[in-house]
């Protein structure tokens, strides 16, 4: 193997169980998003737009529909003969072996794997946001600044500053303090949970890290604090892109919605920076005689009769006469029967809402329609509601 | 279906698909919203289980190369998958091909190295989306030299060209005449130009045919051998949809016949998808007073204006208060503002500039050729 000068490693094994019904079978990166994308869609594109051509993917949890989406990587560029993408599950080690304890211990387990490609500097990255970005700009800050770790930041509102780790720096940017979810910020720098490691460093507070029995084995609890109390060089990196954490069912049907709004807030038409997702193949969409669709995105293989109003339609769903839909997700192979009303809601893959049905209401939480599961003709089911297969 | 190969057949006669046809072959023509014509024939094939192709190219053969690049859409990118056989030029041959016979004989190499039994053979004009399992079946029960496709369904769209074959076909299914290029057909069987027969005995029909100064593959191999009792053809009559793209006519009433949702399901399977290249465009936006009905539309395509019994191929825009009826729009074209169109084929890249007006009869559909901006 040749080497490289950065490699990414992508974390993919957490539940997601904030997502309920949507993750309990399949892990949080194999999440439907944006009528044709799924959310590993968003990192693997951005390393193939920046450049990274080595992308390990940690998987844990549920990782079956996950691995068959990333298949040989060739809807992203990454199958090649020196590169590409890997999927990298836990694995036993003589006779012992252990799942993946934290993010950092992931990353840990997998030494061996970046070693091969004996890099300058390791990228990492988590499979929950939605946003393009250019991994490579930050590499070039990195490397500008001397850094041991650069950590990918955005400025939130000051209100909301308490919910994430905040990063307090100097005019340069140096980080001065790292606090995690601090009642009264100093600043107001997200991380992101982007990181980008200088190899050597990572390598050594990862074997540091492991040798403590104490450790959480985390990058934001124990790795980030330790390399900042042995005087490391870390630096901010400052996002100001479109970015959006898709962990909870309400914000990843606000990411939808947002594609909706004019301009869209993340431009998916931009040409030099596409983001690529597997095809299912599918024809083009039809709208049919007397069907209305306004203010939506419609995906290939859809099939619509009846009204959809700023929806988001994924591929092969199927709208029957008299149904109504909206601002819906109907993620694919869906099937909305005839004269189904789904309003603020969230239908999964494969589900399906018999004819009558009414999912969702005006107003509260989004109502979500498990995968495959059925709403029998003319039930309900109420706001914040979510309908799982599995006990039906 | 280790044991069967295909060979694609691009450089047929496409005089009367005019511009659509001027710059690229019939095989890279853009149909049915997102794909090429030759998607249909080579998805079908592999979904046969053929794992071997051969394209013979002939001319501006650029865009269908660029189209089917290394054949990965459709898994034929493998250690043996697709190859292009362009023309070329020895001392022998003349660098273009003088129609399918020379085409084969120029590539008798290609057959000669290929290591399936049988062959599939076709054109790249026709649509139909067949797994051609069970004509190899049923070529190799009736113990036949050869098997001609053929339907029975009159020919859907368009006129009667001097393109078309058709085929007698008796009680026992042999193939016992031939009439190729009839102003009036007498028979009621048009060949499908999907011919299975031993890869062997095809490389020996070329070489003999070859040697002896022939020059049309159907009138002096087939339907000679036909004749002179030298071959038993068998007829496998196809039963589902197939649609030959070979005139202005024809294309612009095939893409039509797609709004009917019966045509579609037959040419667009679930479990045998119609593969080609992928774009990554984003989904269909329609905007708030968009209008659109009866209409099929492809990713990419951005609507703002109305669209009424119309196919609109990846990345069209549709602005506010144009209007769009009965047409035909490739991938890119724009419909600006105002504009109103009704009956045309517009090709890709091609622009309706704002409030211009092109409405053309029914029966004489016009076609705006690339890049053309009006």
């Amino acid at each position: 193997m040749r080497k490289k000068q950065c490699v990414a490693m992508l974390l993919a094994g957490g539940q997601g169980s904030r997502l309920g019904i949507l993750t309990k079978n399949v892990a949080k990166p194999a999440v439907p998003y944006g009528g044709k994308y799924r959310i590993i869609d968003f990192p693997l594109s951005n390393c193939t737009n920046s450049g990274i051509d080595v992308v390990g993917v940690l998987t844990q949890y549920r990782p079956l529909e996950l691995n068959a989406y990333i298949g040989s990587g060739s809807p992203w560029d990454l199958d090649l003969a020196n590169g590409g993408v890997f999927v990298l599950p836990p694995y036993q080690t003589g006779k012992t072996g252990e799942w993946y304890k934290g993010t950092a211990n992931a990353i840990y387990q997998n030494i061996p794997f970046i070693a091969q490609w004996d890099p300058e500097y390791v990228l990492v990255l988590s499979g929950d946001h939605i946003y393009k970005m250019d991994y490579n700009a930050m590499l070039r800050s990195h490397i500008e600044k001397g850094a041991d770790l650069t950590i990918a930041v955005r400025e939130v509102p000051w209100e909301e500053a308490p919910r994430f780790g905040i990063l307090n720096t100097d005019e340069d940017n140096k980080i001065i303090e790292f606090e995690e979810k601090p009642a009264h910020p100093k600043s107001n720098k997200a991380s992101m949970g982007v990181y980008i490691f200088t190899w050597s460093k990572m390598r050594k507070y990862l074997e540091q890290d492991e040798a403590n029995p104490n450790s959480e084995n985390d990058f934001g609890k124990n790795i980030i604090p330790t390399m900042l109390a042995e005087g490391q060089n870390l630096y901010t990196y400052t996002f100001d892109g479109y970015w959006k954490d898709v962990g909870t069912i309400e914000s990843l049907w606000e990411a939808n919605m947002d594609l909706l709004t004019m301009p869209m807030p993340i431009d998916l038409y931009d040409k030099r920076w596409r983001i690529y997702a597997r095809n299912p193949g599918m024809p083009p969409h039809y709208v049919a005689e007397g069907a209305k669709v306004v203010d939506s995105l419609i995906t290939e293989g859809c099939e619509v009769k009846g009204v959809v109003k700023h929806s988001v339609l994924f591929a092969g769903v199927s709208v029957d006469t008299g149904a109504e839909i909206t601002d819906a997700v109907i993620m694919p192979g869906a099937v909305i029967e005839r004269g189904a009303v789904v309003r603020r809601a969230i239908v999964a893959e494969n589900a399906h809402v018999c004819a009558g049905a009414v999912v969702g209401e005006e107003t509260g939480k989004i109502a979500v329609v498990g995968p495959k599961a059925v709403v029998a003709a003319g039930d309900k089911v109420a706001a914040g509601v979510q309908v799982d297969a599995d006990a039906q | 279906m280790k044991d069967v190969m295909g060979l694609i057949y691009t450089g047929e006669n496409d005089i009367h698909l005019g511009e659509l046809t001027s710059q690229r072959a019939v095989a890279a023509l853009p149909i049915a919203g997102r794909y090429r014509v030759i998607d249909f024939q080579l998805s079908s094939m592999v979904h046969t289980g053929i794992k071997n192709v051969g394209v013979i190219t002939q001319k501006n053969y650029s865009s269908l190369m660029d189209h089917i690049g290394s054949g990965r859409e459709w898994d034929l990118h493998g250690k043996q998958g697709l190859v292009m056989l362009p023309p070329f030029l020895t001392r022998e041959n003349m660098g273009v091909y003088s129609g399918l016979l020379d085409a084969l004989k120029s590539n008798t190499n290609f057959l000669r190295l290929s290591r399936q039994e049988y062959i599939v053979l076709t054109n790249s004009h026709t649509v139909y989306n067949i797994d051609f399992t069970d004509a190899l079946r049923s070529h190799v029960e009736s113990g036949a030299d050869m098997t001609i496709v053929y339907s029975r369904a009159k020919k859907t769209f368009g006129t009667e060209y001097d393109n078309d074959t058709y085929l007698t076909v008796s009680d026992e299914g042999l193939v016992t005449g031939m009439e190729i290029g009839s102003a009036m057909p007498t028979r009621d069987c048009i060949s499908l130009k999907i011919y299975i027969c031993k890869r062997e005995l095809l490389r020996q029909l070329v070489e003999q045919g070859a040697a002896n100064g022939m020059h049309h593959f159907g009138r002096d191999i087939i339907q000679r051998n036909i004749n002179n009792g030298s071959l038993t053809v068998h007829g496998y009559e196809y039963k589902g949809l197939a649609c030959q793209i070979d005139s202005i006519q024809s294309y612009f009433n095939f893409n039509m016949s797609l709004l009917d949702s019966e045509v579609r399901r037959q040419l667009f399977p679930a479990d045998r998808p119609v593969y080609t290249k992928v774009r990554d465009d984003l989904p269909a936006r329609y905007i708030e007073d968009s209008q659109c009905t009866n209409s099929l539309v492809a990713n990419g395509c951005v609507i703002e204006g109305t669209v009424i019994n119309s196919v609109l191929f990846r990345g069209v825009k549709v602005a506010k208060g144009a209007v769009v009826k009965n047409s035909i729009i490739m991938q890119d074209a724009q419909i600006q503002e105002g504009a109103e169109i009704d009956h045309c084929i517009l090709d890709k890249q091609s622009i309706i500039r704002r409030n211009g007006r092109l409405i053309a009869p029914a029966a004489y559909p016009i076609v705006i050729a690339k890049n053309v901006v009006i």
